[in-house]
């Protein structure tokens, strides 16, 4: 096994000249699959604490993510090849009347490094769809997000069809600017994420991955 | 006093009869939300001033419409001071609408960028594609659009704005327009795509801030040799979110300062010393970089989630930091009760100056009409002092009496 001490140090530093270089060198030693995605997971888990901690910054995450594409995309067909799935499918979306992507991609992002199955469903998300989405990929997670008071009430929305849908062991997580802990509680979500650090700890701990 | 003298006195801490009564607009789907709540239909957001008697917004003010071209004329109500001046890209790009999508609309908007967005809403859209992808894109789009010569940007006939301008007794302050360093270059190629250039080629992205603050400043001096004294000069970035700026502090210091110096130099100069920038989300990190760098005024002080509160920026700051806004809009939504308190607490700030209080974003609909007009009529009381205040309509006030029953 080779050392994937740099590939993590690539992915903390965004380096992805590095990061493909690492995991290319990694597979051709015959590293498993398993040990290299734990090396990128690491990464990846480093940068969203760090940022949570406001010790780095929205372009930090986003290169630090680009670096992990890049060696997901050498790694994929090793972790098909070893039959290694995603820990658990997770949905992220903007909810109903928000147009607003940042913070939702930013978490999903996260989510993909977390090697977390990702659906996107975008922005402007009606609480039906969430439901369709739900019910199609036996999701386990169903992050929400919001920029503005005037859309934060959609999430009420969007939970009560979750669960008038019975779909009762679906969590949902919600965040966003406007979002508060309290808000969260109120409105009976399952989890409150405050950025896109946080994001990766609250859903790891609800679906205990 | 008039305003101009009211917003001087207030921004140098020296006395006044009141404090300026200024807004900060609402959106549109409030005013819908209104208008089933009594809001007189002849209320839009041009002309809301004529029913809250405030002093007005401060786009009233501004000698420029931001990044584009204003059609205002010195004549014109409610643009008395606004020139055919454009500070940032120029010619504007063509704005169309590419497709009709029911609800929404795709839009090629006056800076080039492609954007979703709703049709009756007046929120932020999002964003669909960038023409800036690119360094080529760069030199082709907007480079040649960042030329302080090019004749477009400046009205044809000067002679009205300047005599206006310069005229010792003019009773309205006058600002102006201080473009963007980072906010327009992030609008136009995306906040992914900006990052990851001040990553990879930050040479590119130094030359293209560069670029933007020769114009802004080329601009400027063109506009600062007519020798009239401007009251104050707005820059925007929009560059914060909950979680704080979207550039670190690291490359704001390496990239942006030494602009804004230049920008804050040229100003000081002419004898213009307020100069704020308006930036929404947590600035906390960035407050001192930006008071390093000349700009001594934060606006609109959002509250949010975060704690943002001016009460402690002026602990933290003392007198040298001077803010406007700082009104937490959600607090409108809650009872009249809490509406009074904040009024209250951030009363002696007032007084004591460098502090302009109005709300710290548009008002959205989930505020009452009831609730902000009972704002107003506080404000009015305890800001104002009901001392030479500008007439609220009279539906306003029967409203008001209505209310009070």
């Amino acid at each position: 096994m080779s050392d994937l001490g740099p590939l993590t140090q690539a992915i903390k530093d965004g380096d992805r000249g590095a990061a493909e270089a690492q995991t290319q060198a990694a597979i051709d030693a015959g590293t498993s699959a398993q040990d290299i995605l734990s090396a990128l997971t690491d990464g990846m888990d480093d940068v969203g604490r760090r940022f949570k901690a406001a010790e780095i910054y929205v372009p930090n995450v986003l290169i630090a993510a680009r670096a992990m594409n890049v060696s997901m995309a050498l790694l994929e067909p090793q972790l098909v090849k070893e039959g290694i799935e995603p820990s658990c499918t997770v949905l992220v979306g903007t909810v109903e009347g928000d147009l607003h992507d940042i913070g939702k991609n930013l978490v999903a992002m996260m989510w993909r490094g977390a090697h977390f199955g990702v659906v996107d469903l975008g922005t402007n998300v009606s609480p039906d769809d969430f439901v369709k989405a739900a019910k199609e990929t036996g999701a386990t997670l169903c992050g929400l997000s919001a920029l503005l008071t005037t859309t934060r009430s959609a999430m009420r929305t969007t939970i009560e069809a979750i669960r008038e849908a019975g779909l009762t062991d679906l969590k949902v997580i919600v965040g966003g600017a406007p979002i508060t802990q309290e808000y969260a509680d109120e409105i009976g979500a399952d989890g409150y994420a405050p950025d896109a650090g946080s994001a990766v700890e609250v859903a790891r701990s609800l679906a205990n991955v | 006093m008039n305003n101009r003298q009211r917003f001087d006195a207030a921004m140098h801490y020296q006395p006044r009869d009141r404090s300026p009564l200024q807004n900060f607009s609402f959106w549109a789907e409030t005013l819908t939300e209104w208008r089933k709540q009594d809001l007189p239909e002849w209320v839009t957001l041009g002309n809301h001033t004529d029913f809250f008697g405030d002093d007005g917004g401060f786009e009233k003010f501004s000698i420029a419409r931001s990044s584009s071209t204003g059609n205002a004329k010195p004549s014109d109500k409610g643009w008395v001071c606004a020139a055919d001046l454009t500070i940032g890209w120029e010619p504007r790009f063509e704005e169309v609408v590419i497709e009709d999508r029911g609800e929404h609309e795709l839009v090629q908007q006056a800076d080039g960028v492609r954007v979703l967005r709703r049709k009756y809403m007046s929120s932020i859209p999002l964003h669909d594609s960038h023409l800036l992808v690119d360094r080529a894109s760069w030199e082709k789009h907007y480079r040649p659009r960042f030329d302080p010569s090019t004749a477009s940007r400046y009205p044809e006939d000067w002679k009205p704005y300047t005599t206006f301008w310069c005229d010792q007794g003019r009773d309205c302050p006058m600002f102006l327009p201080g473009g963007s360093l980072y906010g327009w270059i992030r609008n136009l190629m995306g906040l992914e795509a900006v990052s990851y250039v001040v990553h990879d080629d930050p040479a590119w992205f130094e030359e293209m801030v560069t670029t933007i603050a020769d114009c802004i400043i080329g601009v400027l001096e063109r506009v600062l040799a007519c020798g009239a004294r401007f009251e104050g000069c707005g820059i925007w970035e929009d560059m914060c979110f909950n979680g704080g700026p979207l550039l670190s502090p690291a490359h704001f210091k390496r990239f942006l300062v030494p602009h804004y110096e230049r920008i804050t130099s040229l100003l000081h100069k002419h004898g213009c010393d307020v100069i704020w920038v308006d930036c929404d989300g947590c600035i906390d990190e960035l407050i001192p970089l930006w008071m390093d760098a000349g700009v001594n005024c934060m606006m609109p002080i959002e509250i949010g989630t975060w704690g943002a509160d001016p009460v402690r920026y002026r602990r933290e700051y003392g007198k040298d930091l001077l803010m406007m806004g700082g009104f937490d809009k959600h607090i409108l939504a809650d009872s009249t009760r809490a509406i009074e308190a904040e009024v209250d607490r951030l009363t002696p700030l007032i007084e004591e100056g460098g502090f302009i209080a109005y709300c710290d974003h548009r008002v959205p609909p989930d505020v009452s009409l009831e609730h902000y007009l009972f704002y107003t009529q506080k404000t009015r009381e305890r800001w104002g002092g009901g001392v030479n205040l500008n007439p609220m309509a009279d539906e306003a006030i029967a409203l008001c009496g209505v209310h009070a029953r």
